[in-house]
């Protein structure tokens, strides 16, 4: 809640009774209402705040000192966990020469102002990006994606505000797509979701994100989110399209979904809260028709479930993103699909009858929607899962093997797409990380 | 011996506005709330409502539904607004978990 409060622009505390949770619960005993309620008086009368005006100057620096580079290292490593900056595993701490040497990779001044981060309101310049991306290891070629990412997470429609403090575990997913996912090695095949040291840029830049979120945004669990599990938060995802595989005539993502020109660098940025392997291929003597089918059934088979994550992204955003192999892209195309047909029998054959919705009681939480749309989707029964097939984002991506999909689970009021803008000495980062890290 | 400089990771706070200045009394003021109609939000705040109505004289405390209800309500704009115009010297606002 404090967050909450600074992120609205006040000095980060406020008037508060705070109670265990089990007072919140259906039966409680609320009798502590009546024993503590002079705080909730005192809250209205005689409460002051004991913080001053937050400070407005620019990142300061710390400073430890140790009888070797290792205890130094050690001491610093000590210092941003005591001050609870890391996430458990080692971080590079962000000296002055490493921010700045990661600085190159954008165009922007290092003071540019990208947002707020929710909820606690920190200030997200390109400045505080590069140091939480020299703290998750990163290199200056993967800032342009980390500051559209951040860009795209700070525009309200992406649901931040409220995804980064709710218990529903969202994590970013970041999908690139442009010739700027190979140059700086982010994967698109297999491993595609998860740290990979060939292809290490996935990992630095998801982590940069989430250092931001809990550094910037204040989203430090169980304090500053109430997010139950927390699930893919060491890396979030950050992942390309393997465009290469596209089958003619298939669309890439960030053209279909943000119109950006074929072609160009730029990111899309949606919520999820689910991830689950999906066993697509077929197992005997299917003809490639049955199998494309059948897998088809089972994707949809698996999205049609009252989990109600959808709801959020129900009119504007994603009910989740379906990953889908190129092998598996290109036997489909093959077979007349497009990315536009597999969405719509997606969208057609996940849709929950109301029976089903009735008695897991969906349809409370459907009435109580603030959208309209979802509101009124009610009335509908078979109940579609989401407002329009378009919602459905899905991505050619993952190994070249065709047995398995992937379904990030949404829970994504928006997706949103950014450009990536990059400096004018990109290709002399791209071969110094040539240089780096291949020997070269 | 090695020193290590490094940079804080925070981002800076900016300080927009003030909070809300307190009451000095409640005895004969007008007070809402602003609900999100969640965690036990309708059990507590009307037991709050009896609470203050018992302890202070003249006090008025509006019931829980005289503003709009519902975390899809209660942040937007026109809540705010309405919660002005109604002339309620302070509001509580609950529940969170």
């Amino acid at each position: 809640m404090k967050n909450a409060v600074s992120g609205l622009g006040l000095a980060p505390d406020a008037a508060m009774v705070t109670f265990p949770i089990d007072m919140f619960l259906p039966g409680s005993d609320i009798s502590p209402v009546e024993t503590r309620k002079h705080e909730f008086y005192d809250g209205l009368t005689g409460w002051k705040s004991d913080l001053g005006a937050p400070s407005n100057g620019a990142s300061p620096l710390l400073s430890v000192r140790g009888a070797t580079f290792e205890e130094a290292l050690v001491r610093a490593n000590n210092l941003i966990l005591a001050n609870q900056w890391g996430d458990g595993l080692p971080v590079w701490p962000a000296t002055r020469e490493r921010v700045q040497w990661i600085l190159q990779g954008t165009p922007r001044p290092r003071e540019h102002v990208l947002g707020t981060f929710p909820p606690r309101g920190g200030v997200a310049t390109v400045e505080i990006c590069a140091i939480a991306l020299a703290m998750a290891g990163g290199r200056p070629e993967y800032l342009p994606v980390l500051v559209a990412a951040v860009e795209a997470f700070l525009d309200p429609a992406s649901g931040s505000e409220q995804l980064q403090a709710a218990s529903g575990s969202a994590f970013p997913v970041v999908i690139v797509n442009g010739p700027i996912a190979k140059q700086i090695r982010l994967n698109s095949g297999f491993g595609c979701l998860g740290p990979d040291p060939q292809h290490p840029a996935g990992a630095s830049i998801g982590r940069a994100l989430r250092l931001m979120q809990q550094n910037v945004g204040g989203a430090r669990p169980g304090v500053g989110t109430m997010a139950n599990y927390g699930g893919l938060r060491y890396t979030n995802v950050v992942f390309a399209e393997d465009e290469e595989n596209l089958p003619a005539g298939w669309t890439a993502h960030g053209t279909e979904r943000h119109g950006f020109a074929p072609g160009s660098n730029s990111i899309s940025l949606a919520f999820a809260n689910g991830a689950t392997n999906i066993r697509r291929r077929g197992a005997k003597k299917e003809t490639p028709e049955e199998d494309a089918v059948q897998g088809m059934h089972r994707m949809a088979d698996f999205m049609r479930v009252p989990n109600l994550a959808g709801l959020a992204g129900y009119e504007h955003g994603t009910p989740g993103i379906l990953m889908i192999p190129g092998v598996v892209a290109q036997t489909m195309a093959g077979l007349g699909w497009t990315k536009r047909s597999m969405r719509e029998f997606l969208w057609e054959h996940s849709r929950i009858p109301a029976e089903h919705l009735r008695r897991a009681g969906g349809y409370a939480w459907i009435e109580i929607d603030a959208s309209k749309v979802t509101r009124d989707s009610a009335a509908l029964d078979p109940w579609p899962i989401t407002a329009s097939p378009d919602n459905v984002v899905l991505i050619v991506a993952g190994g070249g093997h065709p047995t398995n999909s992937y379904w990030l689970q949404g829970y994504s009021p928006g997706v949103v797409g950014r450009a990536i803008a990059l400096p004018e000495e990109f290709p002399r980062l791209l071969a110094e990380a040539e240089r780096d890290l291949n020997g070269g | 011996m090695v020193t290590l400089e490094f940079h804080e990771p925070t981002g800076r706070l900016e300080a927009r506005q003030p909070h809300a200045p307190r009451l000095d009394a409640l005895e004969g003021k007008r007070i809402g709330f602003v609900s999100n109609e969640q965690w036990q939000a309708f059990r507590m705040l009307p037991l709050l409502k009896t609470l203050l109505e018992r302890d202070f004289a003249g006090i008025e405390v509006l019931p829980i539904n005289a503003f709009p209800q519902g975390n899809a309500l209660i942040g937007n704009e026109e809540t705010a607004a309405e919660v002005k115009r109604s002339g309620v010297d302070a509001v509580i606002i609950g529940n969170a978990a």
